[in-house]
């Protein structure tokens, strides 16, 4: 089942005088259940694809279509509700908040989808488990280590139960065993929950776990590889 | 949610949180404070005019008071009680004759007017007998002195002053006082052969003094030996001039029974009260008739409502109210109100543009994190309102801080009392206390609060669209 269909996307910036094309006409689609990464160098338009799959940015021509809304014809507002109900995002620099503490954290957007108290803290309970932190809920961020805090960010972008998760060099601050853990419970969840992760990054230890990698230059795509048995 | 994370971003930068609340509570402490003392004057003032001079509500003669003529007097009286005791509120009535006349004494005299009371009745309903200057006799005490019966007549200090009813005695205890100040005893020693002697005039026992000390004592210590000296003449004669019934002139030697003291040196100094029944005979007037029937209610807020009903049930005579009667007082009474709103308003205007500026940096401060808030579905209104809730947090913990602190120091100082003995001259001379007691009503403070949530609201709202404007990429990238 295609939770993703990205047709024929370009989106150019107007950078003062010059005209950077950002994705040159991409086509792409990504299945339920997916785990697949972004790859490429810097400046080849990987955040760039992933933002306008998370609807955080318009394509200047082609069309996207996630979970069934076509992401063009919606009005900004109808955006944010979009990424709220549909997107879970899983940023480099955790972008968690500083003042709440992790349980806090991982029900931040249940609380803003307005879910029931019992109901919300029994999902907070199960992802904190899930990313082996139960023992942490009265945790704020400053308390956590950055493996901690990426793992708190995993949690509170899967709560909701979104389509799909969105994560953005997710272990370019993490140490060695901090990104393993992470990886090993991302993978846990994707088997287990059937969640479809996409991965933009620049690091092997991700793309060796991936079942798909996808590489792209100069916003075009070269290789769409998918690989059986990664580990 | 949104509540809660704004009450903990406040928190975030103690500091610089505090250092606005600071602010704010000290702007806010100041306003509260100042508008107390000044509603105090007027608090005062009015209590003053009521209680001492004029009580709530007066009915006259229609054209007493224009005229000033004796005979312009209230024939049915009891039909005006009547109307009075009939109306909500009236708790005390009494009647006055008044004359317009002249004091005199042997050394001055002045323009006068006469009020003839119910001396008992009046002790209820003013509070002028309570004013006596200690010393100075009684609120209409024994009629006599010896075996002679006399007319007393209660007059003000400033009239006593005008009159010069006053009189300087060396006793022993002015003596002992002027020791105590450090005068030295050689210098009173001196003083001794003047002891208990009787001067009525400031020329002649100047002249007395001066005899007895040498040139440097008297520069030195001459003023501290008359003030000591000093005192009012109780019993003092004076004459009253008046016209009587039959326009002809007339008049009696009253005996001042007391001398009172007041901040209103108009009421001191032109009022002076004498027992009704002399002042019938005197004049002629028929039992039972007055120039001015007055009336006390159980509040001032009644005074309006009170003043209609009864213009309404007589329409031949002339009804005023305290603010009809002092309209310079009803206006700066309404107008406090006006100067509290520009006042607040001023300083909290000042405010706001600390709040917004910390507000500002907070928003600048939290670019990123505000970007990923609208990434992960935190729509516009919710944004807006937490940076609102923020700045409306900040003012209003400030704010109830700056309250909090006015209304116990409107407390300590309303029981202290602040003195502006410097300036009571000028003020005395107006009408009001040198000696304010700040006061302030409740709903002084619910206005105020409500002024700085605005405050609040009014200050977030610059920051808060600069926190809409944010572009989630751009915020999340770092960038603006």
């Amino acid at each position: 089942m295609k939770v993703v269909e990205i047709n024929d996307v370009y989106k150019t910036y107007h950078d003062t005088e010059v005209e950077v094309k950002a994705i040159n006409g991409i086509t792409l689609s990504f299945e339920k259940g997916d785990f697949a990464v972004v790859v490429g160098p810097s400046g080849s338009g990987k955040t760039t694809l992933l933002n306008l799959i998370g609807g955080l940015d318009q394509p200047t021509g082609g069309e996207i279509i996630v979970a069934g809304h076509r992401l063009s014809e919606l009005r900004p507002s109808e955006l944010i509700d979009f990424r709220m109900e549909h997107v879970g995002f899983v940023f480099q620099s955790y972008n968690l908040i500083p003042v709440l503490t992790a349980e806090e954290n991982v029900g931040f957007i249940m609380n803003l989808q307005k879910w029931p108290k019992e109901k919300r803290k029994a999902r907070t309970d199960e992802l904190l488990l899930s990313v082996g932190l139960a023992d942490r809920h009265k945790s704020r961020p400053s308390q956590l280590s950055g493996g901690q805090q990426q793992r708190i960010a995993v949690a509170r972008a899967l709560a909701p139960r979104p389509e799909f998760i969105l994560a953005d060099e997710p272990t370019a601050n993490l140490d060695s065993k901090s990104a393993d853990t992470l990886l090993d419970i991302m993978e846990k969840l994707n088997r287990e929950e059937e969640m479809t992760f996409i991965f933009s990054t620049h690091d092997i230890r991700v793309m060796k776990r991936a079942r798909r990698v996808i590489t792209i230059e100069d916003g075009r795509i070269v290789s769409d590889e998918r690989i059986n048995g990664a580990s | 949610m949104i509540t809660e994370i704004a009450w903990k971003n406040i928190w975030r930068n103690k500091t610089r949180s505090l250092t606005v609340i600071a602010s704010v509570a000290v702007g806010v402490f100041a306003g509260v404070f100042a508008m107390a003392a000044i509603n105090s004057s007027v608090v005062q003032r009015i209590d003053a005019a009521v209680n001492e001079e004029l009580s709530h509500i007066q009915v006259n003669n229609k054209d007493f008071r224009s005229s000033g003529d004796i005979r312009n007097i209230i024939r049915d009286y009891d039909k005006i009680t009547s109307v009075l005791k009939a109306t909500p509120g009236i708790t005390d009535i009494t009647g006055r004759v008044i004359l317009r006349g002249v004091a005199s004494t042997a050394a001055k005299s002045t323009g006068v007017e006469i009020n003839g009371i119910d001396v008992e009745k009046e002790k209820e309903m003013f509070t002028l007998s309570g004013k006596i200057i200690p010393g100075t006799g009684s609120y209409f005490g024994p009629e006599t002195r010896g075996n002679t019966v006399f007319k007393p007549v209660f007059i003000g200090e400033k009239l006593a002053k005008d009159l010069n009813i006053i009189r300087y005695i060396i006793t022993a205890d002015v003596i002992k006082q002027l020791e105590e100040k450090g005068v030295p005893s050689g210098v009173t020693a001196k003083l001794l052969p003047i002891k208990d002697q009787r001067y009525t005039s400031d020329k002649k026992f100047k002249s007395a003094v001066e005899d007895l000390l040498t040139p440097k004592e008297i520069k030195k210590y001459a003023l501290s030996v008359r003030e000591a000296a000093w005192s009012y003449r109780e019993g003092s004669r004076i004459i009253l001039s008046f016209l009587d019934m039959n326009n002809v002139q007339t008049g009696a030697a009253f005996r001042v029974c007391g001398i009172f003291r007041t901040n209103n040196d108009i009421l001191e100094g032109t009022s002076l009260f004498v027992p009704i029944d002399d002042l019938r005979k005197l004049t002629g007037m028929p039992e039972g008739t007055y120039h001015r029937a007055i009336a006390r209610l159980e509040n001032n807020d009644m005074t309006d409502e009170a003043t209609r009903e009864i213009r309404s049930n007589l329409p031949d005579y002339e009804v005023l109210n305290w603010k009809e009667i002092v309209p310079d007082l009803a206006m700066i009474s309404d107008m406090i109100q006006q100067i509290y709103g520009i006042f607040m308003g001023l300083i909290l205007a000042a405010l706001a543009f600390g709040i917004a500026n910390t507000m500002l940096m907070a928003v600048l401060e939290r670019t990123r994190e505000i970007g990923m808030l609208a990434a992960i579905g935190m729509n516009r209104r919710k944004i807006f309102s937490m940076i609102m809730l923020e700045s409306i947090f900040l003012s209003l913990v400030g704010g109830v801080a700056g309250m909090a602190v006015g209304e116990v120091v409107i407390a300590v100082t309303a029981r202290t009392g602040i003195n502006l003995v410097k300036y009571s001259e000028g003020m005395e001379a107006i009408g009001y206390s040198a000696h304010l007691y700040p006061t302030i009503e409740t709903q002084f403070f619910v206005t105020t609060a409500v002024l700085i949530i605005i405050t609040g609201i009014l200050a977030s709202i610059y920051p808060a669209r600069k926190a809409l404007k944010l572009n989630p990429v751009e915020a999340l990238r770092g960038e603006k």
